[in-house]
C-alpha cells in the first residue's frame, strides 16, 4: 500500500470511531441505513414527526423544549397566542418566549407543574395556565409545555362577579330602586320596592305595580312614561310624585341601562320617599307664615305703645324711659317665649321674669303665689306688659315707693261661669294712702284692656286707702 | 470559497438543535466567511452518499479542503471552532 493509501484508511477510521462514539454518546438521532440505491433514514428512538403531529392537533397552545429551554417544536395556538410567526418561535428559549427567565429555569428543574402567567405581547397579554412534564424526544430529554389560555372564562367569572355585585347593590339599596327590561318590565328589585311593589312583581309592568300619580308640568304625565323615555336612552331626574292615597310622596329618576359599547338593555328606576321632606317643608311654611304673623302683631303693638306713651307723657326723657321700659317688658316676654318656641309658657314664669328689676336689693317684697298654670303667648304678652304697668305704677306711687311697702301676686278663685281663665290679684300694702287718680293714662288703659280680646279676660282695679288691689282673669287659651 | 453543510434528517430535535446552533455560531463567530446548505436526508436519503453520511446531524466543511466532519447538534462551541479552522492557515 501506499504512503497516501495509508492515510486514507486512517482517516477513514477515525471518521468511524467518531461516528460510533457520537452514536454511543447520544449525539445523533437519526443514522443513514441502506444501500447506494436503497438508503433510507432511520430515527433513534421513534419518529418525531408524531410528536409533532400531536401538538398540531392540539386545540391548546403547546411547545416541547430541550434540555437547555430551546424551543423544538410549538403548534399554530402557542403562536398565535404569542402573536408572532409560527417558525420564529423554533429554536428561540422558553425564557424569551415567555419573558421570564425564571419560570424558564424552575421548569428545566421540574419544581414547576402549573402556573398562571400572563402571555402575548403588551397591550394584548392573554392569561394562560401553563403546565410542563418531562418529555422524551428520540435522545433528547425534554418538558412539554402547554399555555391553556382562560381569558374568556376569567372575563366571564369577573362578569357573573360583577353581576353578582350590581344585584346585590340593588338588593341592599336602602331606597326603592326598580330595573326594568325593554319593554319596560322589572328584572330586578330592591328589598325596599319589593316591600312597595309586592313580591310578584318580577315581570310586571312598573306602572301595574306602583299606583303614582306625577306632578304636573313636567310633560310627563304617568310612570309608564317616564320609563319608556329611559329605556330610548333619555334620562329622567327629580319628577315628584304622589301615591294614590295621597302619600308618601317619592322624588323618581330613570336612567337608560347601557353596558359601555353596548345598546340599552332597559332602564333603572330610583324613587326616594320625599314624605318626611315634604312635611318638613309644610311645617316650615306654616312657620314662617306664623313668624309673619307675630312680626306684623308685634309691630302694631310697639306703635300702639309708642303712641299712647307719648300722649301720656309731658316730655322727651319721661317718654324715652317710659317707652324703653315697655317695649324692654315686650322683650322680656317674647325671650321667654322664644326659649320655648313660642309655645304655651307658666304664669308664674312671666311674673318672675317681669318683677325680676323690682326684686333687686329688697327681700321679699314682691311675693309671687300664682298656680302652676300655662298661658298662650297672646296671653303672655298682655300678662307682661300689665304686670310691668302695675309694678311702674307701684314704684312711682304705691307700695313700693317706700322701704315698708309690699306687694303680693297670688292666684284667686274665678267667678263659675268663668271657664279658660286663670285669676290672679295684684295687692298693695305698707305704701302710702291710696287715692283715686284724676286721669287715666296708660298703665290703666293697658291693664283694663289688656284681656279683653277673648270672653271672660279682663281687669279690675280698685284704689283702697291702704293700697292698690288689681284683679285679672286671663284667658289661658288653652 | 468556503462551503459548509449541513446534513439533518426533517426535524428531529438533534437536526434543530444543529440548525439554531450553527446559525449562531455562524452568525456570532464567523460572519459573512461560509456559504452554508442545509440538506434534508429524510427527503432525499440518496444525497447522504456524496459525503458518505452516516449519522445525523452532520456538519460538513466542503471548502476548504480537506474535507471535515463534525458529528452531532454544534452545542460544543469551541468544538465547532476549532474544527473549522483547522487546515486553513
Amino acid at each position: 500500500m501506499t504512503p497516501a493509501e495509508i492515510d486514507e484508511l486512517r482517516r477513514r477510521l477515525h471518521e468511524a470511531e467518531e461516528t460510533l462514539k457520537a452514536i454511543r454518546q447520544g449525539d445523533v438521532d437519526a443514522l443513514v441505513v441502506g444501500a447506494s440505491d436503497d438508503t433510507d433514514v432511520y430515527m433513534i428512538g421513534g419518529d418525531p414527526d408524531i410528536c409533532r403531529s400531536f401538538l398540531d392537533m392540539m386545540e391548546i397552545g403547546a411547545a416541547a423544549i430541550d434540555n437547555t429551554g430551546r424551543v423544538l417544536y410549538a403548534n399554530a395556538v402557542l403562536a398565535d397566542l404569542l402573536g408572532r410567526p409560527l417558525p420564529e418561535l423554533e429554536g428561540m428559549r422558553l425564557a424569551e418566549l415567555t419573558g421570564d427567565p425564571a419560570l424558564e429555569r424552575e421548569i428545566l428543574a421540574g419544581t414547576l407543574r402549573r402556573r398562571r402567567i400572563p402571555l402575548g405581547p403588551e397591550g394584548a397579554e392573554r392569561q394562560v395556565m401553563l403546565s410542563c412534564g418531562k418529555l422524551r424526544l428520540g435522545t433528547v430529554s425534554g418538558h412539554a409545555v402547554t399555555f391553556t389560555d382562560f381569558t374568556e372564562q376569567l372575563a366571564a367569572e369577573r362578569s357573573r362577579q360583577n353581576e353578582k355585585a350590581a344585584l346585590a347593590i340593588i338588593a341592599c339599596a336602602n331606597e326603592p330602586v326598580f330595573v326594568c327590561d325593554t319593554l319596560g318590565r322589572i328584572t330586578h328589585l330592591s328589598g325596599a320596592a319589593a316591600a312597595l311593589a309586592g313580591s310578584e312583581a318580577i315581570g310586571r309592568p312598573l306602572s301595574a305595580v306602583m299606583e303614582l300619580s306625577v306632578g304636573d308640568g313636567t310633560g310627563l304625565l304617568t310612570l309608564g312614561e317616564i320609563v319608556a323615555q329611559a329605556i330610548e336612552g333619555l334620562p329622567v331626574q327629580g319628577i315628584e310624585a304622589v301615591a294614590a292615597e295621597g302619600t308618601p310622596f317619592y322624588l323618581i329618576s330613570a336612567a337608560p341601562l347601557q353596558v359601555p359599547g353596548e345598546t340599552v338593555s332597559g332602564c333603572v328606576i330610583t324613587m326616594v320617599d320625599l314624605s318626611q321632606r315634604k312635611a318638613a317643608e309644610r311645617h316650615q311654611q306654616l312657620l314662617l307664615r306664623e313668624l309673619d304673623h307675630r312680626v306684623k302683631n308685634t309691630l302694631a303693638l310697639v306703635m300702639s305703645i309708642s303712641r299712647r306713651t307719648m300722649h301720656s307723657e309731658d316730655t322727651l326723657e319721661g317718654y324715652q324711659k317710659a317707652f324703653t321700659a315697655r317695649i324692654q317688658a315686650l322683650a322680656a316676654t317674647h325671650n321667654l317665649l322664644a326659649a320655648k318656641s313660642w309655645s304655651d309658657i307658666s304664669i308664674r314664669d312671666v311674673l318672675v321674669r317681669e318683677l325680676a328689676p323690682y326684686n333687686e336689693g329688697f327681700s321679699q317684697r314682691i311675693l309671687v303665689e300664682v298656680p302652676e298654670v300655662e298661658i298662650e303667648p297672646r296671653s303672655a304678652i298682655a300678662l307682661g306688659l300689665v304686670i310691668h304697668e302695675l309694678a311702674t305704677n307701684a314704684t312711682k306711687y304705691g307700695s313700693l315707693s317706700t322701704p315698708e311697702g309690699q306687694v303680693r301676686v297670688c292666684g284667686i278663685p274665678c267667678s263659675d261661669d268663668l271657664a279658660g281663665v286663670v285669676c290672679l290679684e295684684w295687692l298693695e300694702r305698707g305704701g302710702p294712702p291710696v287715692s283715686e287718680p284724676t286721669r287715666t293714662g296708660f298703665g290703666q288703659t293697658v291693664i283694663r284692656h289688656a284681656f279683653a280680646y277673648a270672653e271672660g279676660g279682663g281687669a279690675e282695679v280698685s284704689f283702697e286707702p291702704d293700697g292698690l288691689r288689681c284683679r285679672v282673669s286671663v284667658p289661658t287659651g288653652v | 470559497m468556503r462551503r459548509l453543510v449541513l446534513y439533518v434528517a426533517g426535524q428531529t430535535p438533534k437536526s434543530l438543535a444543529a440548525i439554531s446552533n450553527l446559525r449562531r455560531i455562524c452568525e456570532e463567530s464567523l460572519p459573512g466567511q461560509y456559504e452554508v446548505e442545509v440538506i434534508d436526508l429524510k427527503q432525499n436519503p440518496r444525497l447522504a452518499k456524496e459525503h458518505s453520511i452516516v449519522a445525523i446531524p452532520t456538519l460538513v466543511r466542503e471548502l476548504p479542503v480537506p474535507i471535515r466532519k463534525i458529528i452531532g447538534d454544534l452545542s460544543d462551541k469551541e468544538q465547532v471552532l476549532v474544527n473549522l479552522k483547522l487546515d486553513m492557515e
